[in-house]
């Protein structure tokens, strides 16, 4: 075999495990969503979508899943934003005014540590929190727990964004007389697509994690009605519909699957879309 | 009349001695061009006088460079105002991620200049560098829509926005096309009626054509600096003669 022979082989050898790996990804994904599909569509309606769980619910009674539909939403809005405003402030400090320090990769280290840690540990802690505080499984407890898991999420996400903005761009602000302040404002315009890409991971974090909420946010049947009252989620409504003997059910639990997965995809292309539309001036 | 003045200046990169005890005067409303081989310490002089230098941690600095004989290294001075007073335009053309239109406006709107005449403002600046007609009807769109010798352009009118006295530039017609390096070159030597142009450029015939002064830079080391005539018609120093007549570099 010549060179040019091995040369043509190698490329399709490696062009060969990279569409495997292609397909695997895409095979995993598809055989999820067919199941929760076929197992969960014939439970779909508009009943389930649009209203609260009546009683014996999860025996087969009427009702749907709105509490856990707007108790996620709330929760996993609320935690992303309040993740966000501590985030966003602490990468761009990081990268203004600490930059590639000790200090800046000592703050790294420690994120990428709580990005490992488990959600049940995050849950757990609140948990404590909340006993030694003397408060009650509620959203403002869920949204406080949710937040410390995706603060990691969004920072360093956001973090490697602002790594990623070209270092001209430093130069060419600051040597106009801007502030370092100043600076940040375009370095955010810069990495605004950055940013909603890193909100749209954390949101979806947020909305899927069933342990950080389990002790916090508590679970019910009624509407999210207030910051001090407990409130349902979708993973936990899954898994308790998931439980029960009953086949509807658990068709039910497929449902509300297909339902978190739909939302996830709608926020996503929003997302999508908004990145796309404020990134229009962004350098390349 | 002096517009810059430097003295016993040095720069370290960490350990690396950049700038040894360099010492030049530029001199007001002229094109100063620094010249010397890759490596010689001319945008690391350039980059010092407006304190650049400083946005890398590894740099220290000692000497001075006076700006209406104040020291711009001086712990009380303000460094915004220095930078606003003495601008850049870089070797490749950046625009901030804005529209053409605000590239111009967003440094008159930091340092509130504009007095509600924004539009006004900007549209001088373009006409000053050439850019106007190509750009009125669509000063909404991305300044990356632009080709490269208009960005660098757009940057030239984005530096001269915020009233620089002297204006560096680092061999900033390096990777322009020839036709739009020209481009740039006229209107450094319209400038010079009223901003003082620091020109680096490692292109010897460009600093003929534009020169009215010239510094000769090597290892970090002012050779020579003089007068453009008398530089390239009777250099003093050997090392200049060897790299005039490209013997060396």
């Amino acid at each position: 075999m010549n060179r040019k022979q091995r040369r043509r082989l190698q490329e399709a050898f490696f062009v060969g495990i990279m569409r495997t790996s292609l397909a695997g990804a895409c095979l995993v994904l598809g055989t999820i969503l067919a199941v929760i599909t076929v197992r969960g569509v014939g439970a779909l309606s508009w009943e389930m979508v649009s209203q609260p769980p009546e009683s014996g619910f999860y025996l087969g009674g009427g009702g749907g899943i709105l509490n856990a539909i707007l108790g996620s939403l709330a929760l996993a809005t609320g935690a992303t934003l309040l993740a966000m405003a501590l985030a966003v402030p602490l990468a761009l400090f990081m990268h203004t005014y600490l930059r590639s320090g000790r200090i800046a990769n000592g703050i790294r280290l420690v994120l990428d540590v709580m990005w490992g840690i488990p959600s049940i540990v995050y849950g757990a802690f609140g948990f404590a929190l909340m006993v030694f505080m003397g408060l009650r499984a509620s959203l403002l407890a869920g949204v406080l727990t949710l937040a410390l898991v995706v603060l990691p999420i969004l920072a360093r996400t956001f973090d490697e964004v602002l790594m990623m903005s070209p270092k001209d761009l430093r130069e060419a602000t600051l040597s106009l007389g801007a502030t370092r302040l100043e600076y940040l404002g375009v370095l955010l315009r810069q990495a605004l697509p950055g940013l909603i890409t890193a909100l749209l991971l954390a949101f979806g974090r947020g909305i899927g994690d069933a342990a950080s909420v389990l002790f916090t946010a508590g679970y019910t049947d009624a509407l999210p009605q207030s910051l001090t009252r407990p409130v349902a989620s979708l993973p936990l409504a899954i898994f308790y519909q998931l439980s029960t003997p009953f086949p509807e059910v658990q068709a039910r639990a497929y449902a509300s699957a297909l339902v978190l997965t739909i939302l996830i995809l709608v926020v996503s292309l929003l997302a999508q879309l908004s990145a796309r539309r404020l990134g229009k001036h962004v350098i390349r | 009349m002096t517009a810059l003045s430097v003295r016993n200046l040095n720069v370290w990169y960490g350990d690396k001695h950049t700038l040894n005890d360099v010492s030049v005067e530029i001199p007001l409303r002229r094109i100063t061009c620094i010249i010397g081989p890759s490596g010689c310490g001319k945008s690391t002089l350039l980059k010092a006088l407006n304190r650049l230098l400083d946005l890398n941690d590894q740099v220290k600095v000692s000497g001075q460079v006076r700006l209406d004989d104040v020291n711009i290294y001086d712990p009380g001075v303000d460094v915004t105002e220095v930078r606003t007073r003495v601008g850049l335009l870089a070797q490749k053309p950046f625009p901030l991620p804005m529209s053409i239109f605000d590239n111009v406006a967003y440094g008159p709107r930091i340092h509130g200049r504009h007095n509600g005449k924004v539009h006004a403002l900007v549209q001088e600046q373009l006409q000053a560098v050439g850019l106007w007609d190509e750009v009125a009807d669509r000063l909404k769109a991305p300044a990356t829509s632009l080709s490269v010798g208009q960005q660098q352009r757009l940057c030239l009118a984005r530096t001269l926005s915020v009233e620089p006295e002297i204006v560096l530039c680092d061999e900033s017609t390096a990777s322009l096309d020839p036709i739009s390096a020209r481009g740039i070159e006229g209107l450094l030597c319209a400038l010079k009626d009223k901003y003082t142009v620091v020109l680096v450029t490692h292109d010897i015939d460009q600093a003929r054509r534009l020169a009215d002064h010239v510094i000769f830079m090597w290892l970090g080391e002012v050779v020579e600096s003089a007068p453009a005539g008398q530089f390239f018609g009777q250099p003093k120093e050997e090392l200049t003669q060897a790299y005039l007549a490209r013997e060396i570099g």
